[in-house]
């Protein structure tokens, strides 16, 4: 008898609260559709109707967690647009912000990962070590969440010498703990066992599905745009695509973990190499017809966003493509053949931090319509007790 | 491999199907006609590797829509654009060759009222159950209008 099993659509903790029907079979999921709109504002409506620096401000509120992200796409398309060159002192300070945005979107995930998991200790020190990067950010630029940096041309504040020597005493902390959980890990082989297996997704089914950044580079599809289109920074920069090959949770978990440490390296190179001069450039209040596709690594993967100028002071067509939607194809094969009690993980896994919030699940029989309700918390634990009914990938190690 | 050379190669290869811009570097822009798009792309994911579509925009023109195809590769971003007319706005979809364009393309659908034939789902993806039909919010024509608020027991 199968059954269909709705989760969502509000998850007060996401960016984008989605409704996802799961039709299980027992314990295994044997087909999943996806519901969105919860939470459909029209920003690509009204970012028809307001000038380019309102739209800056617009962008950054698309996302919560990565807002720098969507602010510094739109910015360095308009640029572009512009035929602006911005000081060079101004991009590398750009660019900063968003490496230290990417460790701290990368820790909160890694905490939610290993709670996820039941290995709550794993969580409280990550987001410890979160609030080190997130000072470090409200030092930067003034704010914790939406940074506001960016401006068209450059950025908005400058760093001192004793910013640049906090900056770097963070990140030397953030390596030497990080290093050392990722050690916990290889002590800890039912962290590792929970993990491992979970979630599926070949590099075939990644590619034809067009499944991005960690996600993809997790079932080793070497994708990252800061390598392949080197924008602003990057290419004088030096570091590695990071990518696993077991296609599983843990390898998301690999993946983050080694791009933690790469940004780490990069923060530490934008620092050493600050360029002097100028923040910014002034900007024209108009932009010249025209077409350009802006593409950015976000934490969670590629971004892009497609601009069409018409001569105005306000863009005739502003696409934004967030990375998340781009995953949500790969989470439906990811859940199919799982279990009901792995799909707290397996949504972890691509970012969208579902869990977190305490939410209720519905589930209703598919021939009687009966309905009974689940809290999250429920679910949890339904997740915690999986080892001790399920099957599980044996001899799993930790590759750190 | 340059632009200009892969631009010389594209031209050498797929003839007068495409127009070919580059206006950037790693930047490429093809137009194909509608009838065209699914033979260009199955072309282009065999010998070039476009497997990997970020995402479809679409475009009010007034007169036509305007459709484009953003992919990349590991050397440039390849963005196939169509146009077809407003009066009968028909693409045929990429999903037999990209699977991963699908939610892009009901996007489209819904949002400029162009249809995708041989679509597998051709549901909404964003707007709500309850939005009326024949109401496309990205087209320009399209303005919001707030519903008459209706106080439950009339007004007091």
């Amino acid at each position: 008898m199968s059954f269909e099993i709705p989760i969502g659509p509000q998850h007060p903790a996401l960016k984008e609260p989605i409704s996802l029907r799961m039709t299980v079979e027992g314990e295994v999921i044997t087909g999943a559709d996806i519901r969105l709109g919860y939470n459909h504002r029209g920003v690509e409506k009204v970012a028809e109707e307001k000038n380019w620096t309102q739209n800056i401000y617009l962008a950054e509120r698309i996302c919560g967690i990565c807002s720098h992200s969507h602010a510094t796409c739109f910015v360095q398309g308009v640029e572009k647009l512009m035929e602006l060159q911005p000081p060079k002192r101004g991009l590398y300070i750009r660019y900063l912000v968003s490496e230290l945005e990417r460790v701290h979107s990368h820790l909160l995930w890694l905490g939610v990962a290993g709670h996820e998991a039941g290995f709550d200790s794993f969580f409280m020190y990550t987001w410890r070590d979160r609030e080190i990067v997130m000072d470090l950010l409200e030092m930067i630029t003034g704010n914790r969440v939406h940074y506001a940096i960016n401006a068209i041309g450059g950025v908005r504040r400058d760093l001192d010498e004793g910013q640049k020597a906090k900056v770097l005493e963070g990140v030397a902390t953030l390596r030497k703990r990080s290093v050392y959980y990722f050690r916990i890990g290889a002590t800890e082989p039912s962290f590792v066992a929970r993990i491992a297996g979970v979630g599926m997704l070949s590099l075939e089914q990644a590619v034809a599905l067009c499944a991005c950044g960690p996600t993809a580079r997790a079932s080793g599809w070497a994708r990252d745009v800061r390598k392949e289109d080197p924008y602003a920074v990057y290419d004088e920069l030096d570091f590695a695509v990071c990518t696993a090959d077991t296609c599983d949770v843990l390898g998301r978990v690999v993946v983050r973990v080694k791009e933690l440490l790469e940004s780490y390296n990069m923060i530490e190179q934008m620092i050493r190499n600050l360029p002097g001069g100028d923040i910014a450039c002034k900007a024209p209040r108009k932009a010249k017809p025209g077409e350009v596709v802006s593409r950015y690594e976000a934490p969670r993967g590629e971004n892009i966003h497609y601009i069409k100028a018409n001569g105005t002071d306000k863009p005739e067509r502003l696409k934004v493509r967030a990375p998340t939607l781009g995953n949500y194809p790969a989470t439906v094969e990811m859940l199919r053949n799982g279990f009901i009690a792995d799909i707290p993980l397996i949504f972890a896994a691509i970012d969208p931090c579902i869990c977190c919030a305490e939410r209720t699940v519905t589930l209703i029989g598919a021939r009687s319509g009966e309905e009974s309700v689940v809290r999250m918390s429920d679910l949890r634990r339904r997740a915690l007790a999986r080892p001790e009914n399920a099957l599980l990938k044996r001899n799993a190690v930790w590759p750190f | 491999m340059t632009d200009a050379e892969l631009i010389e190669k594209l031209k050498a290869d797929l003839g007068d199907r495409v127009e070919i811009a580059n206006p950037a570097p790693r930047r490429l822009f093809l137009k194909v006609a509608p009838r065209v798009l699914v033979d260009v792309t199955t072309r282009l994911r065999d010998a070039y590797g476009l497997v990997f579509l970020s995402t479809i925009s679409g475009l009010d023109n007034g007169a036509t829509f305007e459709i484009i195809y953003h992919f990349s590769t590991p050397g440039q971003d390849f963005n196939i654009r169509t146009e077809v007319p407003k009066d009968a706005p028909r693409v045929p979809s990429i999903t037999p060759v990209i699977p991963g364009a699908i939610l892009y393309e009901r996007e489209i659908q819904e949002m400029f009222g162009i249809v995708v034939d041989g679509i597998p789902d051709g549901r909404r993806l964003m707007l709500s159950d309850d939005w009326p039909e024949g109401q496309f919010p990205l087209r320009k024509d399209w303005r919001h209008a707030r519903p008459q608020e209706v106080i439950p027991g009339g007004e007091s």
